[in-house]
Parts: C-alpha cells; structure tokens; sequence
C-alpha cells in the first residue's frame, strides 16, 4: 500500500501503471484549490466558534426558545470558583477547561467565562465583529476555490473520475474489506477508489451545499427572498444548528482524510498535492 | 505526575500560543480591508431584496429581551420620559427639499405598518415581536429628499460610557423598503424606556445593530464619512459591517 516502499519497478517500463513509476497525479489548479479550500476550511471553522460564543447554544426552533434548546455551553460559580457546564439534549457534563470556562484567549493562558476555548477561536480573544469578518472573506474563498475546481473538473478529466456512480456501489464493501485487511486485492476503479469517490461526492455535492445553505439562512437579507429554505431547515435558530453540525461534520472529513493521508503513504502524498507527482504503488488511487 | 504536569503545561502553553497568533494576524491592520471587500460582494449579492417573513400573534416571544447599550440616563432623555414625550419633536432634515419637525402625535396619525417579524441579533439569537409604526418611506415622502441624497443617518438620545453617541446609518434603498419602519409599539404598547422609546428603528431585512433605538434626529445626506469615525454608525465605528443583511 505504501507507494514509496514498493520503489523498484517489476514491470516493463513502459507499462504505465507500473508500482514504482511516477507520474502526474494532481494538475495545478487541483493542487492549487485543494489548499486554498483547506486554509479556508480552517479559519471558518475557527471564525465560526468565534461567531458562536456570542451565543452559545443552539435551538431546534425558527426563534430562540429555551425549551427547544439541543446544546448549550454554560458555566456555574461554585465555592471552588467558575466551572464549565456542557448541556447536550438536557444532559449536564462539566467541562471546564475544555468548554464553558476556558482559555481567554489572550495568549497568557489565562481562563474565564468563554464557550469554546481560545485557542480554537479566530482570533483567539472574544471578537464578534472581527470574527464575522474572517468568516464571511473565508466563504468566499472557498466558495471561489469550489468553482474554479469544479469548473476546471468538469472541462477537463478530473471530475467523471472522482464521481461516484451506481456501478461503484457494488465495489464499496469490497474496497472497506480491503482497508481492513480482509481481502488482498481492491477491486478494479480508476484514479479514486469507490470509498474516495462515495466520500469526495458527499462532500463536494451534499456537504458543502448544505453548510453555504445553512449558513445563507442565518442571513435575514438572504431569508428575505428565501422563506422556503429557511421551512424546510426549521427556522433560523434551526438552521443555526445545522450549520454547527455541517461543521462537525467537515471535522468529521477532516480527521479521517488526514488519517488516510498518514496511513498511505504521507511523503509520496504530500507530494502529490504539492508538486503533483505521485510514485504509483502496487493498486492506483489506494492514497487518502 | 511530574512529567505529566510538564507535558500538560506544555500542551497549555502551545494552546496559548494558537491565540497569540490568531490575534497577532487579526491586529495587523493592513488585512481589514482586504476582509472588507467580502462585504461589498454580500452586499452586491444580497443586498435589499423580498420582504421578511410574517409570524403569527402566538409566536410572539414574551419578555422580548433589551441588547446592546443600557437605557439613556442623561438629563435630557429623562425629562422627555418624565412628561411621556409630549414635548418630544423629530427632526428630519438634511439634503430634503421641506425639513420638517415632528411630534408623537404627527407620527403616531402616520402610522401605516403592523407586522409581526423576527428580529435577529448580531450575537446569534433570534425573537418574534408585533412592530406597529410610520413606513419610513412614508415619512420621507413628506420631506422630499434631493438627488444627491444618499443615506438616511439616526441619532440616538444614548450615548455610551466613554460618552461616545450612538448613532446609525442605512442607504435610501432600505429607507423604501416597504417593512423598514419609524416604530412606535411593540407586542401592543408604546415602545417602553428599555426598548427605544419613543420611536426606534426597524429593520426585519438586517441585524437588529441596525435598528436605532431612542431616535432622537433623522438627517438625510450624501455620505457619513464626517460623522464620528465615518463609518456610518456606533456600532460600525467599532468594527461591525455596514451591511448587515448578513
């Protein structure tokens, strides 16, 4: 599986799928978008809890309502001083340190009364309107970023490659078997493996959409000529919500894109996403 | 347990130092204006468009919440309070062809607005309130403005602890938009002392940081840049977008 270690070539030359030959893996604006949507996906995640602290908490309802409340990050003065308080649908945790008293943000390590700790805040001190700003320049980068990659994908080979289609389904529990060691060999596929092509496509057409939808609905310019989205997501504060979990969600991606990363072979990897040659190993597209 | 404080004290100590960079990056004055430009887009895009959505009377949240700077304390406001604001005038003048003063009562034969909409915080949260008042656009039909007019800028009787003015600004586009409204009640009563007595600003299409309360003046001109930081409000001055249809 590790490209780099299988390095001696054991076929011709010239047979271009070749373990061990470098080719062209990655075109430039590929390399390009892939960064930019990632320093993207960095400061709006951060800007984001930045934006939440202002009000930490987070309804299922169209206006705030206490009684519709699904999380909220309080804290609790106690004869020991300040602790956080973590309420999940009605559950209590204290997280102090973590979540609800925290990392002020100032750089000292100072703690006060804050959501989400300082240190995963842009910036790291208490700044709403700062926060805003990071965030809404960042959409559009990535929003940017998005369309050049889709639109160059799309003219040119990239895209019919990274699509999944009802003929990859069958392969899906055969690549996972794979992965886990249960079969020897991935099942025939192309640059991207079915379970890249099942994760990219989520991504790219049923996550990304919704986390810009669920965030044009927190918009009250937007909901003005957007009444049906925001019935459908289940109001504003509803929306508030989805948008959190559409972040927990690319987190989600995040972690698990980067463990593959690491686990196929992280240099040749890099590589590939910085200079855009990848040295093939013994099955094509079995990377991150 | 030693080394385990050693590396905890570490872990905290690189924690720290993700704020300090973050903070350093967002006090580097030269990258605000490159943010800016993300405004200018929202704005194209977005901009002042539909109308808000229209609630019914059972949702309503009770106890609307008070935001933003405390209830003016300074001798003139309170004793516009003290005689219910009968000696209250208006003032809308500027670039407008017949300025004009009003009282209460001219304003309140003037009301053409009863809507029940969402108002929407900056902060995140969200209420429901019944706003009865004067369409703007109504009241500066009155005073005709001139061609070069621009924006509509409010000035608040509250000032805040530096002693510095609120005031607020939108362009005449939101002026004629038919749900921005001069309002007079809320959920039913005279807009009280807590919520921006005797008339406050009403947006539904922008953040509630928008919505001027304790209005004291109207004055219709061609830019705020000569206005306190020149930004176009209180609220601007202090980092906030303009827009806030967003």
């Amino acid at each position: 599986m590790d490209a780099a270690a299988g390095s001696v070539p054991t076929k011709a030359a010239s047979d271009t799928r070749a373990p061990g030959r470098v080719v062209k893996r990655h075109s430039i604006v590929t390399r390009v978008t892939h960064w930019a949507t990632f320093l993207a996906i960095l400061v709006l995640v951060m800007s984001g809890l930045q934006i939440f602290n202002a009000a930490p908490y987070l309804d299922a309802s169209d206006k705030s309502d206490p009684a519709h409340r699904v999380l909220s990050i309080d804290n609790r003065d106690t004869a020991t001083g300040s602790v956080g308080v973590t309420t999940i649908f009605g559950h209590s945790f204290t997280t102090t340190h973590f979540l609800g008293y925290t990392d002020d943000g100032q750089g000292v390590g100072g703690e006060t009364t804050r959501a989400f700790p300082g240190w995963i805040t842009f910036p790291g001190y208490q700044d709403l309107a700062g926060g805003r700003h990071w965030h809404f320049f960042f959409a559009w980068i990535m929003l940017i970023a998005g369309a050049l990659y889709l639109g160059f994908g799309a003219l040119g080979r990239e895209l019919p490659l990274l699509i999944l289609r009802p003929s990859d389904l069958p392969k899906l529990w055969p690549m996972q078997a794979y992965y886990l060691r249960l079969r020897k060999e991935p099942p025939d596929h192309g640059k991207y493996n079915p379970l890249q092509k099942a994760g990219y496509t989520a991504v790219l057409f049923v996550l990304t959409p919704f986390v810009i939808l669920t965030g044009l609905a927190l918009a009250p310019g937007f909901d003005a000529v957007a009444h049906p989205l925001l019935w459908v997501l289940g109001g504003r504060q509803f929306a508030r919500t989805w948008h959190f979990v559409a972040t927990l969600a690319f987190i989600g991606f995040f972690f698990g894109h980067v463990f593959l990363v690491l686990a196929t072979g992280f240099f040749n990897n890099m590589r590939s996403m910085i200079l855009g040659t990848y040295r093939l190993g013994e099955h094509e597209g079995t990377g991150p | 347990m030693k080394r385990r404080l050693f590396v905890a004290s570490s872990v905290a100590a690189a924690l720290a130092g993700c704020a300090k960079a973050t903070n350093a990056i967002n006090d580097w004055q030269p990258i605000h204006p490159i943010l800016d430009t993300a405004e200018s887009l929202d704005y194209a895009i977005i901009g002042t468009h539909g109308s808000a959505q229209l609630y019914a009377p059972s949702d309503i949240t009770e106890n609307f919440p008070t935001n933003g700077l405390p209830t003016p304390h300074q001798s003139e406001y309170l004793s516009y309070l003290q005689d219910n604001f009968a000696s209250y005038r208006l003032p809308v003048t500027g670039l407008v062809d017949h300025p004009q003063h009003f009282t209460l009562a001219q304003l309140r034969a003037l009301v053409s607005l009863d809507e029940i909409t969402r108002h929407d915080c900056v902060e995140g949260w969200s209420v429901v309130g019944r706003w009865r008042g004067v369409q703007l656009s109504s009241l500066l039909r009155l005073v005709r403005p001139q061609r070069e007019a621009r924006y509509v800028v409010f000035r608040s009787f509250d000032v805040d602890d530096s002693g510095t003015p609120f005031y607020g600004s939108i362009d005449l586009q939101q002026a004629a938009h038919p749900q921005t409204q001069l309002a007079l009640d809320l959920n039913g009563k005279p807009i009280d002392d807590a919520h921006g007595a005797p008339v406050r600003l009403r947006i539904p299409t922008q953040l509630a940081y928008k919505s001027t309360k304790w209005v004291k003046s109207i004055e219709v001109v061609s830019t705020f840049a000569h206005i306190f930081g020149g930004k176009g409000g209180y609220w601007e001055d202090n980092g906030y977008a303009w827009y806030a249809g967003i």
